[in-house]
């Protein structure tokens, strides 16, 4: 290959920059599509957990309210455990800046420096650690916090002045502060999160470390950072899955985009080509050629999205971090970190992707004949006669995705058999085509010279137009997947809290969420004063901890239930009578369906659950539907949880009004007698409803922004076929022409065209995303989450889809009508 | 040569492309009458303009300067939309490379102009098929152009470009893509519709042959046109 043969291709897309850009866009976009934003919340959670770790290879845990700090005085210095140190951290609210969490963490200067880089590093810098022990209001500010900072628990407010700058994006969101100010601010007084510890690698370690866990006493366990942060790590991952999913939607999506702009150029070519040809230029070289461009495309378009990515990244992580703390634990780092591996992935897949949909438009150019242009008659009878091929193939692969459904057991399994599933389903769109242009083909008949043309063209034009139709469909599928999915998970959770929060005010302390368990409580005389409220008939308490089962963290909630309450629970397994009266022993539980369902644990099964008298077996009574956690949720009744754990107090609760009783008074009354005891937050169940449901929403706000980046990456295809079809009609739309077609009725012609296309991608988007949601409630959501979702189809939705496809369609078709337009016929014709 | 009641008047028609930067003419100041009913073969070496002249008369190429009328009819004067509908009804186009629609059968090509003119009555489309039969494609009425030969598609073209009975035929080299016995078949076939009908048909071509066929034979060499004497 000579070149002058390298520069007889490379010319055309420079003399096209705009085509060349549309290239390199959707090569752009695929690369993004790799869950850049998700990588970067995975980073920032990894950071979180390092800072407090810091060199510690185990740690001292305790239950609901961490390690007594005397325990850890004991240990240091009669067992001279060392190098040990306390901590203390959680996370307040910036009273300045409503939304921003801050972590606090509470060292212990004298014995911190074995620990903790940031420390370490800062003694020597421009202050000095020790005057955090001197200054109560002192801290360690990360220098966008200014000179002091306002952090608020329940209703007191603390202000921090800085004693000393944290530097580096990794402690953005941080704060540390001497111990004892932690524990003032955080409310843990004599309390501590956990004792780090720094033990010797090896034998020697381990056996230290079981003579240890033998001297602790009962409540206090020994473990290792790395397993309780990968325990915290996991229980995002199947979010982070979801976000995977979404990207790879795109990706499907991005490589139809760039197949479309790779033909674009190639018929453009047509006649280059076949010149090439003619002149000894050989297929295979040919072939090299068109994959040798499409490669320095992909590296084009991958340097792009590398940019667009950490645009977009940063933008998105927000969206990844609010939803993580919403749903999972707390991070403060919003900063956006990408590693160079979460690059060279999306790097990696940007290459193969354009190498991979770049194969057929390199084929089509290796088989120009020499020295003239390959016919559209040709090429089109060859897709026509590929129907068949099509069709087996579509069916070939929906039979695959249905058996790896089935046969599968895993998440992952379930994601291969959606793939499968919509690649088959796209896969049939061009066959279904060519019927539906059969069934319009009546209905056109009566409509007019246009739009028999219109309908027929998409049939003959399949090379074109069938790509553009399934890249459309794929792209709606989703929307329509998607859609009906978190339609019905809202649904299902709608109805599910409506049936739960079914008291008529709910009364909790002030406070904010710390992991999975609140580390506020209603005081005991504000709880005896609602109980003794005129008016109040019934009160219902709940106390949620977190236990370890297996080393990870379940919400167990101690409740002690009015039968109204109890009427919430749905049980879902187990006679329910049989059910509430063991659990009314204290000695059974009820564990929730994702708990059930991720453990194989059903009605009769025993489940060991630590204690603070030590590990003790509950029998499960039954079996409720819960979307309150993916990670499941255990129901204890309070006389149990009085019985084994040393923790008397009430988290919250819920109060049923007396008949006849006015909501608003009630509420009121119960302000005035509870308010002098207690700050407390007074709400009715419609609001802790509302509340859930813009959480809820919330996490689906990425979900939408990966549809909306799908769509338009579709649309941008859809514009790319069009624009080749245009090229290659151009002097069949000059003869219309010069039989006097107007310009307008050429227009009319192609946006029937588009809309029929637009109007087919919906109609198939529709059956194929009902697949989609059926399998992403049925088996990926089950899987992921271990919850029964029920299908709930929105006709609106349905219609939407439709409508936005046809839409999306005529707005594709639209720049290509401008350039016919603006083609003179004279010189289309002029071209023979 | 100037006739104020000739079927099409040129007068000082000037048309010029720009080549790169460079303005290209093609001819200046072109005078010519040409009286309603005549076949006139239009000749001259590649590149002089023959085609541009066709397509000037059509109204798809607008002059830099001049005026053209035909029937009365000022193209010149009207706007776009205008000589659109002048040329769906007056004017029939053959092209050398037939330029059929390939997504429309041969009867949906045919009834095309038709239908573009709303004249869809069943006595009409009877019209239309009796022509088709005429040029020998009656029984290939449902077929695909790219099914036909090459032939067959000029046929069809030639049936195409006369079936809303136009007043006017542009033919640029019809029989410029066919062999030699096609080729005259085509002529043939095109005389006998020029015959029967009375339309007037300007025809570019190379062939000395087809020339000799015509009442007026013009040539078109460096922007000049000329009439030869038969």
């Amino acid at each position: 290959m000579t070149p002058l043969f390298w520069r007889a291709l490379a010319r055309h897309p420079l003399r096209h920059p705009w085509q060349l850009g549309l290239a390199i866009l959707g090569i752009a976009l695929v690369v993004v599509a790799v869950d850049l934003a998700n990588a970067s919340a995975r980073r920032s959670f990894a950071l979180a957990m390092e800072r407090i770790a810091g060199q510690a290879t185990h740690r001292i845990v305790g239950g609901v309210s961490g390690v007594a700090e005397a325990q850890y005085v004991q240990m240091r210095v009669e067992q001279a455990l060392r190098p040990s140190a306390p901590v203390v951290t959680g996370y307040l609210p910036n009273a300045d800046r409503p939304g921003q969490l801050l972590q606090i963490l509470g060292i212990d200067p004298l014995a911190e420096a074995p620990f903790r880089h940031p420390a370490a590093d800062l003694s020597g810098a421009d202050f000095d650690i020790r005057a955090l022990l001197i200054n109560p209001a002192a801290a360690l500010l990360p220098e966008a916090l200014g000179e002091a900072v306002t952090v608020q628990h329940g209703e007191q407010r603390f202000t921090l002045h800085r004693a000393g700058t944290l530097r580096g994006p990794e402690l953005d969101g941080l704060i540390i502060t001497d111990i004892s100010t932690a524990q003032t601010l955080l409310g843990m007084a004599g309390r501590l999160s956990h004792i780090d510890l720094i033990l010797p690698d090896g034998a020697a370690g381990e056996r230290q470390a079981e003579e240890l866990r033998t001297k602790l006493p009962p409540g206090l366990r020994l473990e290792r950072p790395d397993q309780r942060n990968q325990a915290l790590a996991d229980l995002s991952a199947s979010f982070s899955l979801n976000l995977t999913a979404m990207s790879l939607l795109a990706l499907i999506v991005g490589m139809f985009l760039i197949y479309n702009a790779m033909t674009f150029s190639i018929v453009q070519r047509r006649s280059l080509l076949g010149l090439l040809r003619a002149l000894g230029v050989s297929r295979r070289e040919l072939l090299i050629g068109v994959l040798g461009e499409a490669l320095l495309l992909g590296l084009a378009g991958t340097l792009l999205g590398g940019v667009l990515g950490l645009w977009l990244g940063s933008a998105l992580v927000h969206l990844v971090t609010r939803t993580i703390n919403d749903l999972y634990y707390v991070l403060s780092v919003r900063e956006f970190f990408i590693e160079p591996i979460a690059l060279a992935k999306g790097a990696a897949l940007g290459v193969l992707a354009t190498l991979t949909a770049a194969w057929l438009p390199a084929r089509e150019a290796a088989d120009v004949p020499p020295g003239a242009a390959l016919s559209r008659a040709h090429l089109e009878s060859g897709w026509r006669a590929s129907l068949p091929r099509f069709l087996l193939g579509g069916l070939i692969l929906l039979a695959a995705g249905g058996l790896t459904l089935i046969f599968s057991l895993s998440l992952a399994g379930g994601f291969v058999g959606l793939f499968l599933l919509m690649i088959g389903c796209a896969l049939l769109t061009p066959p279904i085509v060519v019927g539906l242009v059969g069934l319009n083909q009546r209905l056109t008949a009566r409509c007019g010279l246009l739009a028999r043309m219109a309908n027929r063209d998409v049939a003959r034009h399949l090379s074109r137009t069938g790509i553009a139709v399934a890249a459309l469909m794929v792209a709606f599928s989703a929307t329509v997947g998607v859609g009906v999915m978190v339609d019905s998970f809202r649904g299902g959770v709608a109805i599910w809290i409506n049936d739960l929060l079914n008291a008529d005010l709910y009364i909790a302390p002030a406070a904010i969420e710390n992991g999975n368990h609140r580390t506020e409580t209603l005081t005991p005389a504000a709880l005896t004063a609602l109980r003794n409220t005129p008016g109040i008939a019934a009160v219902s308490t709940y106390r949620a901890i977190s236990v370890d089962l297996d080393g990870r963290p379940v919400v167990l909630i101690a409740v002690d239930l009015a039968p109204a309450s109890q009427a919430g629970y749905r049980l879902i397994e187990g006679d329910a009578e049989a059910a509430w009266r063991a659990f009314q022993s204290g000695e059974a539980i009820l564990i929730s369906e994702p708990l059930a369902y991720r453990r194989g644990l059903s009605v009769g099964d025993e489940l060991e659950l630590p204690t603070d008298q030590g590990v003790r077996r509950f029998t499960i009574a039954g079996v409720f539907l819960d979307y309150g956690s993916e990670h499941g949720r255990i129901l204890l009744h309070r006389a149990g949880y009085e019985r084994y754990w040393h923790n008397p107090t009430v988290g919250s609760a819920a109060a049923f009004a007396a008949p006849g009783e006015n909501l608003a008074l009630l509420r009121e009354r119960v302000q005035e007698q509870l308010g002098p005891m207690q700050s407390l937050l007074i709400r009715s169940s419609r609001a802790i409803q509302q509340r859930t449901l813009e959480i809820f929403d919330r996490t689906f706000t990425i979900t939408q922004v990966l549809r909306v980046l799908a769509i338009l990456v579709a649309v941008i295809g859809v514009l790319s076929a069009l624009l080749a079809l245009q090229l290659e009609r151009a002097r069949e739309f000059a003869t219309l022409r010069a039989m006097g077609m107007t310009a307008r009725e050429i227009g009319s012609l192609v946006l029937l065209q588009t809309g029929f296309m637009g109007a087919a991608a919906g109609l198939l988007a529709i059956p194929t995303g009902l697949l989609l949601a059926s399998v992403l409630i049925f088996v990926i959501n089950r899987r992921a989450f271990g919850w029964s979702l029920p299908l709930t189809v929105e006709p609106g939705l349905l219609l939407e889809t439709l409508a936005l496809a046809i839409g999306a369609a005529l707005l594709a078709g639209l720049y290509p009508i401008w350039r016919m337009a603006r083609t003179r016929p004279a010189e289309a014709l002029r071209v023979e | 040569m100037h006739n104020s009641s000739a079927f099409i008047q040129i007068r000082r028609l000037t048309r010029r492309y720009l080549e790169g930067e460079q303005p290209r003419r093609i001819f200046t100041d072109l005078d010519l009458d040409i009286e309603r009913g005549a076949f006139i073969a239009l000749l001259g070496p590649s590149g002089c303009g023959k085609s541009t002249l066709l397509n000037l008369l059509s109204g798809i190429d607008l002059p830099d300067a001049g005026l053209i009328e035909i029937n009365g009819c000022s193209l010149t004067e009207m706007n776009e939309a205008e000589r659109t509908r002048f040329r769906r009804r007056h004017i029939g186009f053959v092209f050398q490379f037939f330029n059929l629609i390939p997504t429309l059968t041969v009867e949906e090509n045919l009834f095309l102009p038709l239908e573009l003119n709303g004249l869809i009555s069943a006595e009409q489309r009877d019209r239309a098929l009796e022509l088709l039969d005429h040029v020998g494609l009656g029984e290939r009425r449902n077929s695909f152009p790219e099914r036909l030969s090459g032939g067959e598609q000029q046929r069809l073209a030639i049936a195409r470009a006369l079936v809303h009975g136009p007043l006017l035929l542009l033919a640029d080299e019809p029989t410029g893509n066919l062999d030699a016995a096609t080729g005259t078949r085509i002529l043939e076939l095109l005389l006998k519709l020029h015959r029967q009908a009375g339309t007037t048909i300007i025809m570019v071509t190379h062939s000395q042959e087809v020339a000799g066929r015509a009442d007026r034979i013009l040539t078109l060499d460096a922007g000049r046109i000329q009439e030869l004497a038969r």
